[in-house]
């Protein structure tokens, strides 16, 4: 109606957000997929010399046969990996530390939040900062703060680290090509792309938070690791209420998204996840969810894996593909799974 | 406390924004836009023009405005039936003529003459109601064309007559009375729009044919298969307003004592713009007679005033249309909008700030802190009944529960495993309990108190108490009776959660979270009900002490157990035993120890209990998220709590995966073992109890063993 935007001073925005639809139809493919190995808080995925290589907490570990061995411990949660052409393994930790092939990489200090490492196949190390304030595990926080003080960094061959991009909402996924980098900026629920300086968008009104991005034969893998939901964004608006949350309720019990939910009765719960004659609604609003989506070559999605509100592979924060497997790590599921690539 | 929370305290707990909902429920408020009208109009002229409102200027004007709510009666009655009646103005004049022609030019009396204009009133609404109503032609065209040719009738009559009328030297003082006249001080056709109005009005809200025309209106199609005789009611409307047009050109007749070319010119616009600025729906079903008197004096008092002004035809022509324009946009887009405007502004929640509370976490070591035991209960009905807000076992250990299909179903003992429909209530039987009778008396969500006859005859106890003082929306109708207990005399202690919501948006109340509920006394010595505490938030379980001398209640939404005293020094007062508990109680029954079981339907949540102290937010969240976006309590994870007289706690039950028991609103003891209903669960659970007195039924406790 016409006097909505003047309505809407008094009683607020209307809140939407995307409906999974389309190539992004739900289904329960991450729940029915085989376990490849159970593990705390598996995280970053690569292919290291033919293993399956995973981050979980402050380890490294390579994933075969239905085991997982662990290759390294490091001093703080490892929050990157990515290996370079040449089989070198770069590992980024909690504590803004980088390392590759167990050699400590001297970092500008205005990096201490790696949310993503990639090589690109001419040797050039992308880097993505997730925010100036917050280390990589505070994420919440810089999401209910709105930051927006993330950037892209590139290093060249034998070079330093010059930043790519600046001001960006939680850069967190890379996947790098021969002239640029696509970047998956979370807070802002879109695929943007860095090239020359220049920042493009590829794909908006995603309707979740984008994580890492992984190449696919004619595409890419996108993981959403938590789901857009109208309460949260509804609470992203109302400041008081974001604020006195922020300093007085436990971070984990916040109205805000999740890897996992329902593990606490102290979490929030929405009127539509009320167990019902003892169903869970699957469409039901959640804090977390499970979905990895397949992107074409122009970054356009054409499928996708879910895991429900009433599954338990939710909070995906990687996957890849390699062979005509498809790896995915749900991070607050707790398990590598893994499928039939293709797409 | 803030400034700014201290202010958002006052704002949302002294503003009584709930009356807006209310009083948007009330179907007056249809009449307020025009009501507003009428006053501004009103005022507006009457400052305006000196003397608007002088005894002169008012009698011609009342007499002007005696026929002409004569019309926009008749009209009205059309609308309300759905139909549409342009020929008003003809009818009128028409009328007019006939009287006159039978006074002036045939020398008949008066009598005649308004008998002949009352017949050429019925003929042309006959015409058009058989048109309309038998041969379903448009009402809209149809009455066009009769409209039409009434016209045109009527110009060639007064071209042909009008001399034979003015040469004409018939009197009588019936006819000037009539014309000119007053009775106590109020000329005839104010007198006979009253008397008219009155009738109307009482034979379309009391009467029958009434009711049917109204119904005809509101769904034409749900009226005739509801037995309605739609044809002849939609027939008899438009005679009708033949006839009201008629009485008012015989008024018009005696009044000017002759007809002429202009007479009833454009009537039919002005009739129908007072109808519809009124606030009568264009679309039928909705209006009544006195938002047609109110149309009516909108539109005299504009016109005359504007005529007075010195503003000619055209621009009074303006008005009127853009008046019509403007009360048919509000007409639609209220009747459109109503219920979504109502949607947005019910919900209107209050500041609390709860009570710093005790964990219930596992192993933090509270006496609140959650087992699992309940997930070890077993199953009874697993998946064949739904919503057993209730359990209760009789003398032969037959278990009872009320569920969501509005009946009482019975478990037979030993197993359990049989089941039978006990008795059909209706509406969601909630709290149960068993006189000493053995009569199952059950609070009906939505109902009232209603008891079961052990031959399975339902009665209706209670459904109202005394109407407070400051209620806007009737709040002597219980709308959630919530849980029930007997007195050894035989009196029934009972909860109404709230006034504000029916009971199966019970949980919205938690939003709110406003102190309505009430706690009620049905005496069933003379069938009376007394409200004794008003203004909790959200009443829910009741039980009696075990010395009767006392009865606990719960109050959900605070998270509070009190006592209410029936006897002893505090008697008729109740004072607080448990505050502050981190989760939401719900019924509350006896224990064979001594002590009482308490359900809990729900755990507060730290993100829940900040955003009681921001209404603001939640208000904004009412309004703009859907509902299965709300932020709620969570109801998923409830328990079964044991406390002592003194408001201790002694053992605290829960279900951590939330597999078997998610939410739990009652729990009764029975020989050693724990029944446990949930208002959304699909099962009855039941749980050996360690300790327990192994006899011990509540049934023998409240009125003795078997006689």
């Amino acid at each position: 109606m016409i006097f909505d935007p003047i309505l809407d001073l008094f009683r607020g925005k209307a809140i939407t957000i995307p409906p999974l639809d389309g190539a992004l139809g739900p289904n329960t493919a991450l729940d029915e997929a085989a376990v490849l190995a159970t593990l705390p808080v598996p995280d970053n995925l690569v292919w290291h010399e033919g293993r399956l290589l995973c981050s979980s907490g402050a380890d490294v570990l390579s994933i075969a046969g239905g085991t997982a061995e662990k290759l390294a411990e490091l001093s703080a949660e490892v929050t990157a990996l990515a290996v370079s052409s040449d089989g070198r393994l770069a590992v980024a930790t909690d504590d803004g530390h980088l390392s590759e092939g167990g050699v400590p990489v001297p970092l500008p200090g205005s990096i201490a939040c790696i949310t993503a490492l990639a090589y690109g196949a001419d040797g050039v190390l992308w880097l993505a900062n997730g925010s100036a304030r917050h280390p990589a595990s505070g994420w919440v926080a810089d999401l209910m703060e709105k930051g927006a003080s993330g950037s892209v960094w590139r290093r060249p061959p034998g070079g330093a680290f010059a930043r790519e991009a600046d001001g960006l909402a939680w850069p967190c996924g890379l996947l790098p090509d021969a002239s640029g980098v696509t970047v998956s900026e979370s807070w802002r629920h879109r695929l943007i792309r860095v090239e020359g300086g220049r920042v493009s968008t590829v794909l908006s009104h995603l309707p979740g938070y984008p994580a890492r991005l992984s190449s696919a034969p004619g595409g890419a893998w996108l993981a959403i690791f938590a789901p857009r939901n109208r309460l949260i964004e509804f609470v992203l608006q109302d400041s008081h209420y974001r604020r006195d949350m922020m300093a007085e309720v436990p971070r984990e019990f916040w109205i805000a998204p999740a890897l996992s939910s329902g593990q606490s009765f102290l979490e929030p719960m929405q009127c539509g996840g009320i167990r019902m004659m003892g169903i869970h609604k699957a469409w039901s609003p959640s804090r977390s969810y499970g979905l990895v989506v397949r992107l074409d070559g122009a970054f356009a999605p054409v499928a996708s894996l879910h895991s429900r509100a009433n599954g338990r592979r939710h909070g995906v924060t990687s996957a890849i593909e390699v062979g005509g497997r498809l790896y995915v790590a749900a991070k607050g599921g707790g398990a590598v799974l893994t499928l039939a690539g293709g797409g | 406390m803030t400034f700014r929370e201290r202010l958002q305290a006052w704002r949302y707990n002294l503003v009584p924004d709930h009356a807006i909902g209310e009083i948007l429920q009330k179907r007056w408020t249809d009449n307020a836009i025009p009501f507003l009208a009428l006053m501004i109009v009103i005022v507006g002229f009457g400052s305006a023009i000196p003397g608007f409102f002088n005894l002169a200027s008012l009698q011609d004007s009342t007499r002007q405005l005696g026929e002409f709510s004569l019309v926009v009666i008749g009209l009205t009655v059309v609308m309300l039936g759905g139909g549409i009646d342009l020929s008003v103005g003809s009818v009128f004049a028409l009328s007019a003529f006939s009287s006159v022609a039978s006074f002036f030019i045939f020398g008949l009396p008066p009598g005649v003459a308004f008998l002949a204009a009352l017949a050429t009133g019925a003929v042309f609404g006959a015409i058009n109601g058989y048109l309309i109503g038998y041969l379903r032609l448009r009402a809209f065209l149809t009455t066009l064309v009769t409209f039409i040719i009434g016209r045109a009738i009527y110009d060639i009559l007064v071209v042909s007559f009008g001399v034979q009328v003015q040469l004409s030297d018939a009197t009588s003082d019936a006819w000037d009375f009539i014309g000119d006249g007053t009775l106590g001080g109020l000329s005839v056709s104010v007198i006979a729009a009253l008397v008219l109005a009155v009738i109307t009005h009482v034979a379309l809200t009391r009467s029958r044919p009434g009711w049917h025309v109204q119904a005809i209106g509101g769904s034409r199609r749900s009226a005739h298969n509801a037995g309605i005789r739609v044809r002849r009611m939609v027939f008899l409307t438009y005679v009708f307003s033949g006839l009201c047009s008629a009485l008012a050109g015989f008024l018009i007749a005696t009044r000017l004592s002759g007809a002429g070319p202009g007479t009833g010119q454009g009537l039919e616009i002005l009739a129908l713009t007072a109808a519809v600025v009124g606030g009568n729906s264009l679309g039928g079903g909705r209006g009544s007679v006195v938002k047609g008197l109110m149309g009516a004096i909108i539109v005299l008092v504009m016109t005359n005033g504007l005529i007075r002004l010195g503003y000619g035809t055209g621009t009074n022509q303006m008005v009127l249309g853009l008046l019509l324009a403007v009360a048919v946009t509000i007409d639609i887009r209220w009747l459109k909008n109503r219920h979504k405007v109502l949607n947005e502004v019910y919900v209107a929640p209050v500041y609390l700030r709860m009570g710093e509370t005790q964990s219930a976490t596992p192993g933090s070591g509270t006496p609140y802190a959650l087992s699992n035991r309940l997930s070890q209960a077993e199953a009874i009905g697993l998946g064949e009944v739904e919503g057993p807000e209730d359990v209760i076992l009789d003398r032969d250990d037959h278990l009872y529960c009320g569920t969501r299909h509005g009946e009482i179903v019975r478990y037979f003992a030993p197993d359990y495993t049989r089941s039978e429909v006990f008795a059909h209530i209706g509406g969601f039987p909630l709290g149960l309990a068993f006189d000493r009778a053995g009569n199952l008396l059950s609070c009906v969500g939505a109902m009232g108190l209603y008891q079961i006859a052990p031959d399975r005859t339902v009665t209706r106890l209670s459904a109202e108490t005394r109407r407070s003082w400051t209620s806007i929306v009737d709040d002597a109708r219980l709308r959630d009776p919530n849980d029930l207990d007997i007195a050894p005399d035989g009196k029934v202690y009972f909860t109404d959660s709230t006034k504000r919501y029916d009971a199966h948006d019970w949980t919205l109340d938690s939003i709110e979270n406003r102190a309505t509920g009430r706690l009620l006394v049905f005496d069933p010595a003379n069938g009376t009900t007394r409200t004794l505490l008003d203004g909790y938030r959200y009443t829910n379980g009741v039980t009696m002490a075990h010395d009767n001398r006392s009865l606990f209640f719960c109050e959900s939404w605070a998270c509070r157990i009190h006592r209410y005293w029936l006897e002893g020094p505090k008697a008729g007062t109740a004072e607080c035993v448990i505050r502050d508990m981190p989760g939401y109680p719900d019924n509350i029954n006896r224990a064979s120890d001594g002590s009482y079981w308490m359900a809990w339907l729900g755990m507060r949540t730290p993100s829940f209990d900040l955003s009681m102290r921001h209404p603001a937010m939640r208000k904004r969240m009412a309004r703009r998220l859907p509902q299965d976006d709300w932020l709620f309590p969570n109801i998923n994870t409830g328990g079964v709590v044991k406390f002592t007289e003194a408001g201790e706690i002694v053992q605290t039950f829960g279900d951590l995966s939330g597999e078997s028991h998610p939410m739990v609103t009652s729990m009764r003891e029975h020989k050693g073992h724990l029944y446990i209903g949930g208002i959304l669960n699909n099962r009855i659970g039941r749980l050996r109890i360690v300790g327990a007195d192994p006899d011990w039924t509540a049934m023998d406790a409240y009125w003795g063993k078997r006689g």
